[in-house]
């Protein structure tokens, strides 16, 4: 049976669906709601178990846990957008790092007719020590 | 329709109709990150820091494979044209891509430029937000000895850097004017040898500045770096001197500075304490009517008192941010009725989002600024990380030091296990919290703060008020170009006038 996410004794409880979601994506999640709630996390069957707990100092109410509940659940979501992203892209962008600290040895011409196409010439431009 | 939404950019390529030989929906991903402005816009920023306005869902359609290009021409034309997607496996543009992000980190070229040389720790203030003047006539003890000046010098002329910066801190730097005029005129024996060319600054309050020392100044290009918190009764009670009369005395060294050396060669900065706080028009007033056409709404200092308290720390920072949008308004109400007026803070972040030009900014550098771009030295010769880490080393907290003029050379300072381990900690790319932030690509690392505040140095971002204070005010930079085209403008003109 499906467990639903829910607020009980003044704590958050959400089961995530690890079929869907990654360890990786839970741990990102959960980064960021260390400093107002004591956070842990378990594995069951086929779910990470996720409990929120508001910290003392926290100045959590009662009433804003499910505000909380319902940011955490859209953070799962955003942070597995970002996770499709990251291993789509992890290649080109090993490629485009690699170009640009190689001194060229990996450059080609850029394909096109195109001599200045970003409308400055790199070699020319002021390093700033502004602080 | 979502194209309505849309800050339609610049093609700077290809017409649309280049890409139209593509399947509808068939396009692949480009690195990206994506934050949530408001309840209806997100922002996507690529791994060269260009930023797209989109309407709230656009990322997860785009992630999800159904943005087509029929039915969002516009958005579609705009992902490709700013590399957020691409209809090839490999980007046609790559090399123009590698070439901008190597770009955007040439910062990193030169090494270290900004050199700090505490010539002196006396002072005739006693502010009390200040860790580390004392005052005292014992120059024996608290100022820069000629040996260590001439140390120091002949550090900062093996940078590799051909321009670097020699900036006269104190306490009260005029204290010593005599050891600046030495080092002045040694470096101007020494750097020619080197091929180096020198900045000079001097860090004063004013108080006890005088003709004789500014037309010094004039003839050695010496730039004048002072003080001005407000008006009268907040620079006043930040800054407390026998008198009462600091503000007076600024005003004037000012006003004498500017004359004697030219208005673009004196400079202001403020110091941000809890009474600044309420009153942000009137500080901003302050600096318009002292002449001034740019101002740095600076942060209070995380290193005082109770520095580990996260509480607090997370109240000031809600403070600041309070008094930064209302100081920013001030400013841009000055822009919006036709004068030039810049805030430095918002156009370093303005210049990383606007421009393809490396920005330089310690606090804001990935790889961090300290080491790589400032070194400090004190003036007992110790040498420190950053001006910052000279000031936790009053605090009895020595983890910044790296090293001594007397004992170590060159190589062993900034080549040191201790030099590479505080860098490596300063690189936001791969930070916890900051690898999948939105902001990265505007935002820098602060290993020295981190450590101060946190106990360690990678930092932990939620309870981090260098993250929130970055991230509120990028998020609030961007919100207010999309919600107002005057602004967008007033915006550009601030990074254009700096490039
Ligand atoms: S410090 Fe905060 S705002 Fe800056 S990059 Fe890291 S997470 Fe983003």
């Amino acid at each position: 049976m499906e467990k639903k996410n829910l607020i009980r004794n003044g704590e958050i409880v959400v089961y995530v669906d690890a079929s869907l979601f990654s360890r990786d994506v839970v741990i990102k999640s959960l980064y960021w709601y260390g400093d107002k709630f004591h956070t842990q996390v378990s594995a069951e069957m086929n779910a990470y178990v996720v409990v929120l707990k508001p910290m003392a100092n926290a100045a959590i109410k009662e009433e804003d846990l499910g505000y909380y509940l319902q940011k955490f659940e859209r953070d799962i979501v955003d942070f597995s957008l970002r996770e499709v992203v990251n291993k789509e892209t992890t290649n080109i962008r090993e490629l485009l790092v690699a170009k640009a600290f190689s001194n060229g040895e990996f450059d080609e011409a850029p394909p096109g007719n195109v001599s200045d196409a970003v409308g400055f010439d790199p070699m020319s431009i002021p390093i700033n020590d502004a602080r | 329709m979502a194209e309505a939404d849309v800050i339609t950019k610049n093609r700077k390529f290809k017409e649309l109709g280049f890409y139209d030989n593509q399947e509808n929906n068939v396009y692949f991903l480009l690195p990206m990150r994506f934050a949530r402005l408001n309840q209806e816009k997100e922002v996507l920023v690529n791994e060269v820091g260009d930023h797209l306005v989109v309407r709230e869902g656009t990322f997860q359609k785009i992630v999800q494979r159904e943005l087509n290009k029929e039915d969002d021409p516009d958005l579609f034309g705009d992902l490709v044209a700013n590399h957020f997607i691409s209809e090839s496996r490999i980007p046609p543009l790559i090399d123009v891509l590698a070439t901008r992000y190597r770009t955007k980190k040439a910062f990193l070229n030169n090494f270290t430029m900004l050199h700090i040389f505490v010539m002196s720790l006396r002072c005739e203030h006693t502010c009390h937000y200040c860790q580390v003047s004392r005052v005292t006539q014992d120059k024996d003890k608290f100022d820069m000895s000629r040996d260590h000046i001439d140390k120091g010098i002949d550090m900062m002329l093996q940078s590799p850097s051909p321009h670097v910066t020699m900036e006269f801190q104190g306490g009260e730097a005029l204290l010593a004017f005599d050891n600046i005029k030495y080092a002045v005129e040694r470096v101007h024996l020494l750097a020619g040898l080197r091929n180096k060319s020198v900045t000079f600054v001097i860090c004063t309050n004013l108080a006890l500045v005088n003709e004789e020392i500014l037309l010094y100044c004039k003839e050695h290009e010496i730039l004048i770096s002072s003080s001005l918190d407000g008006p009268a009764f907040i620079h006043n009670s930040n800054r407390t001197r026998p008198g009462r009369n600091s503000y007076e005395l600024a005003i004037k060294g000012i006003e004498l500075s500017k004359r004697i050396l030219g208005p673009s060669r004196v400079s202001a900065l403020m110091t941000t304490t809890n009474l600044s706080l309420d009153y942000p028009i009137e500080i901003v007033e302050e600096y318009y009517k002292q002449g001034f056409r740019n101002m740095f709404l600076r942060p209070i200092s995380p290193y005082g008192f109770a520095v580990r308290n996260e509480r607090k720390n997370k109240y000031e920072t809600d403070r600041f941010l309070e008094f930064y949008k209302k100081a920013l308004g001030r400013i841009l109400e000055y822009n919006l009725a036709g004068e030039f007026f810049t805030e430095d803070y918002a156009t370093i972040i303005l210049r990383k989002m606007l421009t393809p030009f490396p920005v330089g900014y310690v606090d804001l550098n990935s790889p961090t600024g300290c080491i790589t771009n400032v070194i400090a030295f004190n003036y007992d010769g110790s040498i420190f990380a950053s001006d910052e880490s000279r000031m936790l080393a009053e605090m009895k907290d020595f983890t910044f030091q790296l090293g001594h003029l007397d004992t170590h050379s060159y190589e062993e300072v900034f080549y040191s296990k201790r030099a590479l381990e505080i860098v490596s900690t300063g690189i936001n790319e791969s930070l916890p919290g900051c690898s999948d932030c939105a902001f990265q690509p505007y935002c820098g690392a602060d290993p020295i703060q981190n450590h101060a505040t946190q106990g360690d140095m990678y930092g932990y971002r939620p309870t981090s008020s260098f993250c929130q204070k970055n991230m509120e005010i990028i998020r609030y930079l961007i919100e207010l170009m999309d919600k107002d085209k005057a602004i967008a403008k007033i915006f550009e003109s601030w990074v254009k006038s700096r490039s």
